[in-house]
This record gives C-alpha cells, sequence and structure tokens, in this order.
C-alpha cells in the first residue's frame, strides 16, 4: 500500500489537505478564485463563442479558430505597440485598445470571410471530416506563416510579447481593492470585455434579423433556404463574425500575463475552446456561456489548489479534461446540447 | 470420391500460385523498400550525390517512417475503417514508449531493466488493449464529434499526466531517456543471440551480410523495425480482410442498418479498437526502443495524433497501406525542406550549389536571395506540408493510394497485375490463332 503511495503523484500533500481545506473556505480566498474565475470564464466565453456560432450553423468545427485567435493577439498588438508610446496617457491606451478592437475584428472577418468563400464552400457537400481536415491544414498554414513573419521582425515566436503587453494602461496592471480583497485591474477589464461580449452576441442573435437567421439555420437550414433565406450568404457572414470574434479575445490575451501573444497560443486557445463548446453542447450559445463559467470556476479553484496544496502542476489542465469527459460520460450531448446535433 | 495425392498436391499448388499472384504487389513493395538502403548508398556515392542527398530521405529518417508509418496504420484501421475517428490515438503510442522507457530505467514494477525487448513489445501492445478497453466502453457510447472530443480528453488528460508526474524522471517536462540500460534493444528471437539484432542510432548493432556488405546501425535499425512494422501490417490486413473487417466497413457505411442486421456494433468497433490500440502501442514501443528517450509531446499530445491524421489523408483513408506512403511523402517532404546539417535537403543544396552573386542579390528592401531562401526555407517545412495537405483535402480527397485503387477498380494487389496483363501482347490469342 505505502509502495502504491508513493507511487501517488499527491503523497506528500495527504496531511495537509484539512488545514488547506479550511483556507480555502476564508471568505477573502473564495471572493479572490471567483473573480479569478469569472475572468477566466471571461476569456473562455469570448474564444469560444466564435467556434460555436460557426459549429451551431454550420457543423464545421473550426481547428482555424485558435490560429484566428493567435493572429488577432499579433496584430491587435501591434496596432497598440505602433500607437502607444511611454508617455500615453490610461484613458488614451484604452481608446487604442477600442480601435484595436474594432480594426482586429473588420480584418479578421473580412479574411474568414473570404476563406469561407474559397476553402469551404466547395466542400460542404462532402463528409463532416473533411471540413475539419481542411481547417486543420489551415492551422499549420496559418501558424509557421506567423512564426516566418514574426521571426522576420525579431521577435521569439515561442514566447510572449512583451513590448505588446507593456501598452496595458497602469491602471489594470496594479491591485485594486474591492470589498474583501484586493484583485488586479486586468482581471475586472476582462470581465467587463466578457459580460460586453456575451450582451452583444446574445443582441444579435435574439434581436436582429440576421440572429434570427442564424438561430432558424442551426435549427434546420435547409427549411431556412426553403422559406426564402440566403442560407449560402448566412454561412459566409457567420463564420467571419466567428473568426472576427476569435480575434477580439486574441487583443484581449495579448495584454494578460498568463497568456501574451505568441504562436503556440494557437495552440493553448483552440483547447479550452474545444472544451468549453462541448461541454455546453455544440452550437449553444447559452450552454457556452454556462460552460465557459463552469470551467473557469473549476479552473481558477484548481489553481488555487495547486498553488497552496498539490505539488502536481498540472491539476488545473488535466481538471478540464476530466471534466470533458465525464459531462461526455453522463450527458453526451453537452449541457445544453440537442441530441442530434454533431452526432454524424 | 477420394482426392488423390497428386490432385491434392495440383490443389496446393495452384493455391500457391494464387496466393502469391495476390502478393505480387506487397512482395514488389517489400524488395523496393528492403533495398532502399543499398540505393541509397549507392546513389549518394555516384556522380549525382549532391542531387541525390538533396533528395532522398535518409536511412534514418526512413527508421522513422517506419514506426510512425505503423503507427498511422493502426490509427487509420480504427479511424478509416469504422469512420469513428480516434483523435486520441496518440495515447496509445505514448503507453507503448513510456513502456519501454520507464522498464528500461527499472521504473516499472515487476518488469526488470533487461526484459527482452520482443516482449516488452508485446506488452506495449496489451497496456495499449486494456487502456483501450477501458477508454472504449466510454466512449463508444457517443458518435461523430463527439467521441473525437472524449477520446481527445482522455489522451490530454494522460499527457498532462505524465508532462508533470515527477516519478517518471527528474524533469517529466523534457521527456524521459533511457538511463537505466546500456545495451541496445534488441529485435530477434529473445535468448539466442545470434538470432537477434540491436536497434538504435548509437547503441544499433552493425551486421556483416555474406562478408561483403557491412550494414551501418540505422541499416539494421531499418530492417529490424521494418521486419516488425511488416507483420504488424499483415496481421491487420488479415483481420480487415476477414468477417469481422468487412463489417467494421458496414459500420462505416451505415450503423443502424448494420446493427439492424444483427451486429453488435459496439462489440465490433471495441474489438477493432483495441486492435488498432495494440499496434499503436508497438509502434509507440518500437519508436522509444530506437529513439532511446520521449517526450510527452512526442508521445501524448493531439499533434501527434494530427501528424497520423496527416500522413493518412495523404495516402488515403481507410486503406491501410495508405497512411505508410502518406508519412513516407509527409516525412520527405520534410527533410527536404528543413535546415538539416548533415541529412541534406534543399536549403544545403541552394547554399552550395547557387553562385556567390546569385545568392547576394537584392531582390526586395535589401534583402537578398539568399536571405529570403533562409526565411523561408530554414525549418519552414510545416508551411508547405500543410498547403500540400490542403490541397489533397480539397483536390484528391481519397488520398494517394485511395486514388490508384479507384483508376484500378480495387486493390493494387488485385487490380496491378489485371492492369499488367491488360497491357501485354495478347498471349492467349496468339495461342488460339
Amino acid at each position: 500500500m505505502s509502495g502504491v503511495l508513493a507511487l501517488s503523484p499527491f503523497a506528500d500533500s495527504v496531511p495537509l489537505f484539512v488545514d488547506t481545506l479550511g483556507a480555502f473556505f476564508r471568505p477573502r480566498t473564495l471572493f479572490g478564485v471567483l473573480v479569478d474565475g469569472v475572468a477566466k470564464a471571461a476569456l473562455y466565453i469570448m474564444i469560444a463563442s466564435g467556434l460555436t456560432l460557426i459549429f451551431g450553423l454550420m457543423g464545421v468545427l473550426n481547428f482555424a479558430h485558435g490560429s484566428m485567435t493567435m493572429v488577432g493577439a499579433y496584430l491587435g498588438g501591434l496596432l497598440m505597440v505602433l500607437v502607444v508610446g511611454q508617455e500615453t496617457g490610461d484613458p488614451t491606451r484604452l481608446l487604442v485598445f477600442g480601435l484595436g478592437v474594432v480594426v482586429v475584428f473588420a480584418v479578421l472577418a473580412a479574411f474568414g470571410g473570404l476563406l469561407e468563400i474559397g476553402l469551404i464552400r466547395p466542400i460542404y457537400d462532402r463528409p463532416p471530416l473533411s471540413q475539419i481536415l481542411l481547417t486543420f491544414g489551415l492551422t499549420l498554414i496559418l501558424d509557421e506563416l506567423a512564426r516566418i513573419v514574426v521571426s522576420f521582425y525579431g521577435l521569439q515566436p515561442i514566447s510572449e510579447w512583451q513590448a505588446a503587453m507593456a501598452t496595458k494602461p497602469d491602471v489594470l496592471g496594479q491591485q485594486h481593492d474591492l470589498v474583501v480583497a484586493s484583485v488586479s485591474g486586468l482581471k475586472l477589464f476582462e470581465i467587463a470585455c466578457g459580460i460586453l461580449a456575451v450582451v452583444v452576441i446574445w443582441v444579435f442573435l435574439t434581436r436582429t434579423r440576421y440572429g434570427l437567421y442564424v438561430r432558424a439555420g442551426s435549427e434546420d437550414s435547409e427549411m431556412a433556404a426553403a422559406l426564402g433565406v440566403d442560407v449560402r450568404r448566412v454561412f459566409t457572414v457567420v463564420f467571419a463574425l466567428g473568426t472576427g470574434l476569435g480575434g477580439v479575445a486574441g487583443i484581449l490575451l495579448a495584454w494578460d500575463p498568463s497568456w501574451g501573444a505568441s504562436v503556440p497560443l494557437a495552440v493553448e486557445t483552440l483547447l479550452p475552446a474545444f472544451v468549453v463548446v462541448i461541454i455546453g453542447g455544440l452550437g449553444t450559445f447559452r450552454g457556452t456561456v454556462a460552460a465557459g463559467l463552469l470551467v473557469g470556476l473549476i479552473d481558477a479553484t484548481m489553481t488555487w489548489w495547486f498553488q497552496n496544496a498539490i505539488a502536481f502542476t498540472g491539476l488545473p489542465e488535466m481538471t478540464i479534461f476530466l471534466i470533458l469527459v465525464i459531462v461526455l460520460v453522463v450527458r453526451p450531448q453537452g449541457l445544453f446540447g440537442v441530441e442530434e446535433v454533431g452526432g454524424h | 470420391m477420394a482426392i488423390s495425392p497428386s490432385d491434392s498436391a495440383d490443389l496446393t499448388a495452384s493455391l500457391l500460385l494464387s496466393y502469391a499472384r495476390d502478393h505480387v504487389v506487397h512482395l514488389l513493395v517489400i524488395a523496393v523498400l528492403a533495398a532502399y538502403p543499398g540505393i541509397y548508398a549507392i546513389a549518394v556515392n555516384s556522380p549525382l550525390s549532391a542531387q541525390a542527398v538533396a533528395v532522398l530521405p535518409r536511412v534514418e529518417t526512413m527508421v522513422a517512417v517506419l514506426y510512425f508509418g505503423l503507427f498511422a496504420i493502426s490509427f487509420d484501421f480504427v479511424s478509416g475503417y469504422t469512420g469513428y475517428l480516434s483523435f486520441g490515438h496518440t495515447m496509445f503510442y505514448g503507453a507503448g514508449a513510456y513502456l519501454v522507457v520507464l522498464t528500461a530505467n527499472g521504473k516499472i514494477p515487476f518488469l526488470s531493466a533487461s526484459t527482452p525487448f520482443v516482449l516488452l513489445l508485446v506488452l506495449c501492445g496489451l497496456l495499449a488493449v486494456i487502456l483501450a478497453l477501458l477508454v472504449g466502453v466510454v466512449s463508444f457510447r457517443l458518435s461523430g464529434v463527439y467521441f473525437a472530443m472524449i477520446t481527445l480528453g482522455f489522451s490530454q488528460v494522460l499527457y498532462v499526466f505524465v508532462r508533470d508526474w515527477n516519478y517518471l524522471g527528474s524533469n517529466p517536462r523534457d521527456g524521459v531517456a533511457v538511463t537505466g540500460r546500456t545495451a541496445g534493444f534488441e529485435i530477434g528471437i529473445p535468448g539466442v543471440d545470434s538470432a537477434s539484432l540491436a536497434i538504435g542510432q548509437l547503441t544499433g548493432d552493425t551486421a556483416e551480410l555474406l562478408g561483403v556488405v557491412t550494414l551501418t546501425t540505422a541499416e539494421v535499425s531499418y530492417y529490424m523495425v521494418g521486419l516488425v512494422v511488416l507483420i504488424c501490417y499483415f496481421a491487420m490486413q488479415r483481420v480487415i480482410h476477414s468477417p469481422f473487417g468487412r463489417t467494421l466497413i458496414a459500420i462505416r457505411e451505415n450503423e443502424e442498418r448494420a446493427r439492424a442486421i444483427g451486429y453488435n456494433t459496439f462489440y465490433y468497433k471495441l474489438g477493432a479498437f483495441a486492435i488498432s490500440a495494440f499496434f499503436a502501442g508497438t509502434a509507440g514501443g518500437l519508436f522509444a526502443g530506437y529513439r532511446r528517450s520521449v517526450t510527452p509531446e512526442s508521445g501524448f499530445y493531439f499533434l501527434t495524433t494530427g501528424d497520423a491524421l496527416l500522413a493518412s489523408i495523404i495516402g488515403g483513408f481507410g486503406t491501410l497501406a495508405g497512411p505508410l506512403y502518406g508519412h513516407l511523402f509527409d516525412e520527405s517532404v520534410r527533410e527536404f525542406l528543413s535546415k538539416a546539417g548533415s541529412g541534406g535537403g534543399l536549403l544545403p543544396y541552394l547554399r552550395s550549389n547557387l553562385g556567390q552573386g546569385t545568392l547576394e542579390t537584392v531582390i526586395y528592401n535589401g534583402m537578398t536571395i539568399g536571405e529570403s531562401i533562409d526565411v523561408f526555407l530554414n525549418g519552414r517545412a510545416a508551411l508547405y506540408v500543410g498547403i500540400v495537405f490542403v490541397l489533397f483535402v480539397l483536390y484528391v480527397p481519397n488520398g494517394l493510394l485511395g486514388t490508384v485503387r479507384g483508376r484500378l477498380n480495387g486493390t493494387v494487389a488485385k487490380g496491378f497485375p489485371m492492369w499488367f496483363r491488360q497491357r501485354l501482347p495478347d498471349r492467349d490469342s496468339d495461342q488460339s490463332r
């Protein structure tokens, strides 16, 4: 028995467990973990919502989504590095950020639209696997192109782009006292961005004519086409929007020290995005938001446990994938998913 | 009526003949692969040496093509034939690889560090089968994208686990290397020294053939790994051509109908998953035995499955042998476009064969041709492989072997002799005249 225990990665942490449990349930800790979790959730939701829109309508699991986020991070970072100087004040920096969001969204949406028309549209009638494969190939190309461009300008493609991170306003870099604990400004900013993104997407889906088309197309694209909706154009628009959203998530990540603009960001964001989309149920925006919150909170909790009790670096990441497996076992269609979607 | 001895001898002869006829193409492929190190050696020493070094993959690379090809074939066995995309397939490969390295380091209870490698390969396979049964029982309740995602989830859990578990090595993030066993991993009959040869670049055996040709360690590894891959391939091919394999295709084409006919598709899928895992584990074992080290990325990361997927798509999905050619293609392109110091490739070739004047010509904004070659060719293989891959998905959806099969109306083994005979001068009509 002791041999088995020695094999376990958690061996040295067993006696600590009860003490740490007590420490975890202090209001201060709980509040910190909650804010941390919601901030992570906001990022996850922003990364995953584009993916979920595209899958819900077109049934294409877009493997290139992470690369779009990566391109967005570099593009946004470039814009901010060019405009923001040492003396630029905080309000101006936030303004530049807002401008960056618009520019990144526009550029990537245009790019996504072109991709859809040029590459994905010709293979809609093929089995869904081909579309997965095509976007998988796109990831290879985009990542390598990014690596070429980035190293051409003398940056390290693997490590985070520090210059872009330095354009962050000072307010966001500092700690702020809030209720019981001090919280970093960046996390609050991320939460605000996340809420804004969710509200905008929700309004688009439920209050605009195009959102109506999207929802109708997700439900039954043939029927929508029969009723006179130009489904092909809706497909293009949604692919463009989804790609743009991925890019916007990227510009936010360029400021976050635990992510940062780098080429591996593509893969690092792709996997959590998949997890969130699958847990929420493929193609439901509501599910994605719920799953994002779930994954974010659990991630934050596990990060705290790792930092304070369990000496196993991979704990948060492993838990996220375990949740994916458990959710799929218990509820294969995801939390809010409809059974028919995705089970080709 | 009793069959006379001469009749049965005739029958055996004709059976053998038809068997041989069916396998002519296999024999040809094996012969070409077996002759490759010789061809390479001759080409490199010929007047066209520089070109040969630049274009032909090295024998070391070919060893990798063989063991990873086996992994890609096993991936195709389950994904191409049942239609269930096993996106976490790398977990079996990694499990096999880690088993070999950890056993050699004495970290696996009850297994001594000097366990014969051939036995280890079987154990790798069995470990993978156990893993596959555990994962499969849960995962085959799902289908489509969900199946791909749950297997991905399992493999990522294992990836994080081996990456961060300190028991495996002093720095598990950078992988684990064989430290507890200085001898090479021998393939052959265990215990019989004269009937087994060690693989590995540094620890492998060299061998003398008929006292004339001396085989280098890479060439010995190539043949020994090739032998295992060949046996595994024929085993899988046998299964695919059995009624069991036909049922798998039925499941791919229409699972509901297969179930309606009365097949318990769940057990068939699980069986296919386990068989394919066995060979993926063996491939992982070969990989670790040859490289003598394994990293979490090369063993368990999902992009390793991505490489198998790439090989399958380029070679032909659901063709079994295709992925080997697909991976050969992939590796050749990668090596051709990589910066390899000793192994040749396009970049060193251009550097040494373009004139100094050409290299220093400025083409754009102060960038010379030499620099632009560096930027676009130095280790950029992934870019071109990606482009080739996208083109294949768009324009050659059946892959290399799949397209050839389509042209020949059947497998190459059956179709090629037929095609060949049609183009021969018509012997039969000559006789009748």
